[in-house]
């Protein structure tokens, strides 16, 4: 089951005190879709690390369910993303040494023991269904874009997370094979009703949301 | 309230303290390491850090190993030298000789070094030769040379005495014979005239006529000895047309009894004695004011400790060496965990707890560590077993250094230090900003 998020007077500063992000008021109920674009440099990128508690904030509330990560320490934050988040990087961010299956079985180092056999039955199962499940031994360095796209997705749903934070899943993917993956993550979303935050461009993505929100110059001003 | 303690350390043979001690020296790092890995497996990590950058890793690794390297071949080098240098000296109990320097002594009578000095006459040598505590008494009188090899004149029970039986050959048995050392470039049956002197300032025609046929070879006995060539000492004396050490009606004799009227003398006798303590009684009595008499292992032993500081010089360079080497393999290591800091980014953006992240950066760190250390004992191996093959055929000392738990001790507390100093490149890894890192 998914969690819902609420966000309230969130502001994001970078270096140098220049403000990145200001969000007024945000609620997203548990199980929802919501896409989120803007322009290049907009913030939305910065939106998911704060969401995910990834960045210092300056002032305001993050609260998933009951879980208040704006005002938990960086300890607590790392476990509540590791127990409730599945995140996708604009940039896969893999292990290149490492084989698809390594990479997207990562979590199984950290897990606990009872937990290891859990998230790697679950990345094998998930890179068979993206269709690399042949090549879950290949160092993914010999990987194309599109097929480290989808180790850093399978990476991303190992270990069945009830939040998935994307960040241009679909940005090096033909048409098809977005399509799928679009199709996936919406699927996932519905059936087992995780909340589903994918910034995006794609339009196909846009559709299967529940909501889009604009992201624009930082701010995201009021529900749309 | 450590009595015990001492105790039961003091009652443990040497290896077993030797092996306690490298285990002890080794205990902080394997504890460290259980306790930063515990209930996680970094390791496919690490590896997969290993060979992402694997060139300057092996680079890293081989850095280290060198340095660990000749620091233990040194100081291997050093104890090897000293034994080396004892054995050779190990036959020579008691040495008689005129008053003067016991250093040039040992040098001239135990490593063929030669010097000038005055002789002993017939009737001093006679009362060393027939001291009820005496059972061996032996000239060594050298001077003469043939090449590199020196040529000592002495008795046949000296040269027993000094190599047990012949491997090949007979003893000499008359003056123009000689028995050469293992390493003298001679064949039984060779013949060679001596020269007078030794080395550039020989005469080599001095003794012509005066020819010598090899009979004997003696066994390598890892001493300058080996290059030397021993001929009856009537020979020696003979040849600078000397008295024959015999009266006329015992001429043609080798070896002892000597007349003290027909005695040309000689500048050094190796003395033994029937009874380790008779050494002490013997050295007090030949110690006159026409005598010198003393222990070549004592010479010896007191220069070895004069050069304890010297070999102090070397252990706390050897350390120094290895603290600069492990400040530059933290410096490196600080480095190196820089190329990595994406990918830690991206585990702790992931939720990967902070230990297993330091876990994967301390590890990282302690396999170059340890690999360094293991490839380093080999180098050192190598190098004390090259060195030592030079040290031997420069002075006829065989040297035979190999590492020994000091070395061991030496590289266990090596890796010890930068392990736990590998911590804080690991600490530093985590104070880095994750999204910074994830953008980078
Ligand atoms: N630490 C920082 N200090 C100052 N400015 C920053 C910092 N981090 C990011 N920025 C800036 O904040 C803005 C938002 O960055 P962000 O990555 O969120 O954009 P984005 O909407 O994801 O863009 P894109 O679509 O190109 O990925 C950018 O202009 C970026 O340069
Ligand atoms: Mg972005």
């Amino acid at each position: 089951m998914g969690l819902a998020l609420s966000v309230r007077e969130l502001v994001v500063e970078g270096d140098r005190g220049r403000r990145l992000l200001r969000i007024g008021a945000l609620d997203i109920p548990a199980g929802g879709r919501v896409g989120v674009r803007g322009p290049s440099g907009a913030g939305k990128s910065t939106f998911l690390y704060a969401i995910a508690g990834l960045v210092a904030m300056k002032a305001g509330t993050v609260t998933w369910d009951d879980e208040t990560i704006s005002a938990m320490n960086a300890s607590q934050r790392a476990r509540f993303r590791r127990e409730r988040v599945g995140m996708i990087f604009q940039d896969f961010l893999l292990f290149e040494e490492l084989p698809a299956l390594g990479n997207a079985a990562l979590a199984a180092g950290y897990a606990g023991r009872a937990e290891r056999g859990r998230i790697a039955d679950g990345a094998a199962a998930m890179l068979a269904h993206l269709g690399l499940g042949d090549h879950a031994d290949r160092a993914v360095d010999t990987f194309s874009g599109g097929e480290r796209q989808r180790v850093a997705v399978a990476r991303a749903l190992a270990a069945d997370p009830p939040i998935i934070l994307a960040d241009e899943p679909t940005a090096s993917l033909d048409r098809a094979a977005a399509d799928r993956l679009i199709g996936d993550l919406a699927d996932l979303a519905e059936t087992r009703g995780k909340t589903l935050i994918a910034v995006s461009h794609d339009a196909t993505l846009h559709e299967r949301m529940d909501r889009v929100i604009d992201i624009v110059d930082g701010c995201w001003t009021g529900e749309g | 309230m450590f009595a015990p303690v001492t105790d039961a350390w003091n009652s443990l043979p040497a290896t077993a303290q030797d092996v306690l001690w490298f285990v002890i020296l080794l205990l902080p790092p394997l504890i460290i390491g259980l306790i930063v890995t515990r209930g996680y497996r970094p390791f496919g990590l690490v590896r997969a850090m290993m060979w992402r950058y694997h060139w300057t890793n092996a680079l890293f690794v081989t850095l280290i190993a060198i340095s660990v390297g000749i620091g233990v071949g040194l100081i291997a080098q050093e104890r090897g030298l000293r034994k080396g240098t004892a054995r050779a000296a190990e036959k020579f109990d008691l040495i008689v000789a005129a008053p003067g320097s016991e250093v040039q002594m040992l040098m001239a009578a135990v490593y063929l070094q030669p010097v000038d000095v005055p002789l002993i006459d017939g009737q001093t040598y006679d009362r060393i030769a027939t001291h009820e505590n005496v059972s061996l008494a032996a000239p060594i009188a050298y001077g003469d040379s043939y090449l590199a090899s020196p040529v000592i004149g002495t008795t046949p029970q000296f040269v027993t005495h000094l190599a047990g039986d012949l491997v090949e050959g007979r003893m000499f048995a008359s003056m123009g014979e000689a028995v050469a050392g293992a390493r003298v470039p001679l064949k039984v049956g060779d013949r060679f005239v001596p020269a007078h002197g030794v080395g550039d300032a020989a005469e080599h025609d001095a003794h012509e006529g005066h020819d010598i046929v090899v009979v004997g070879k003696m066994r390598l006995t890892g001493s300058p000895w080996d290059k030397a060539i021993l001929v009856p000492v009537e020979g020696v004396w003979a040849v600078h047309g000397l008295a024959s050490g015999h009266a006329p009606d015992d001429a043609g004799r080798i070896g002892p009894p000597f007349d003290p009227e027909y005695f040309p003398g000689t500048p050094a006798v190796l003395v033994r004695a029937d009874q380790l303590w008779a050494n002490y009684a013997l050295r007090s009595e030949f110690t006159t004011d026409k005598t010198m008499a003393f222990f070549p292992g004592a010479v010896l032993a007191g220069l070895h400790s004069m050069l304890g500081d010297v070999r102090q010089v070397m252990s706390v360079m050897a350390v120094l060496t290895q603290v600069l080497v492990t400040a530059g393999v933290l410096a490196g290591l600080v480095v190196l965990t820089r190329l990595y800091a994406r990918r830690l980014a991206l585990l702790r953006a992931l939720g990967a707890p902070d230990r297993f992240v330091f876990s994967v950066v301390w590890s990282y760190a302690a396999v170059l560590i340890g690999a360094g250390a293991i490839l380093g004992v080999a180098v050192g191996f190598a190098a004390v077993g090259a060195i030592s093959r030079v040290v031997t055929a420069r002075t006829d000392i065989l040297v035979t250094a190999t590492l020994g738990w000091p070395e061991f001790h030496l590289v266990a507390g090596f890796v010890s230090l930068t392990v736990i100093l590998a911590l804080t490149p690991a600490f530093m890894a985590l104070s880095r900003n994750i999204v910074t890192d994830l953008r980078a």
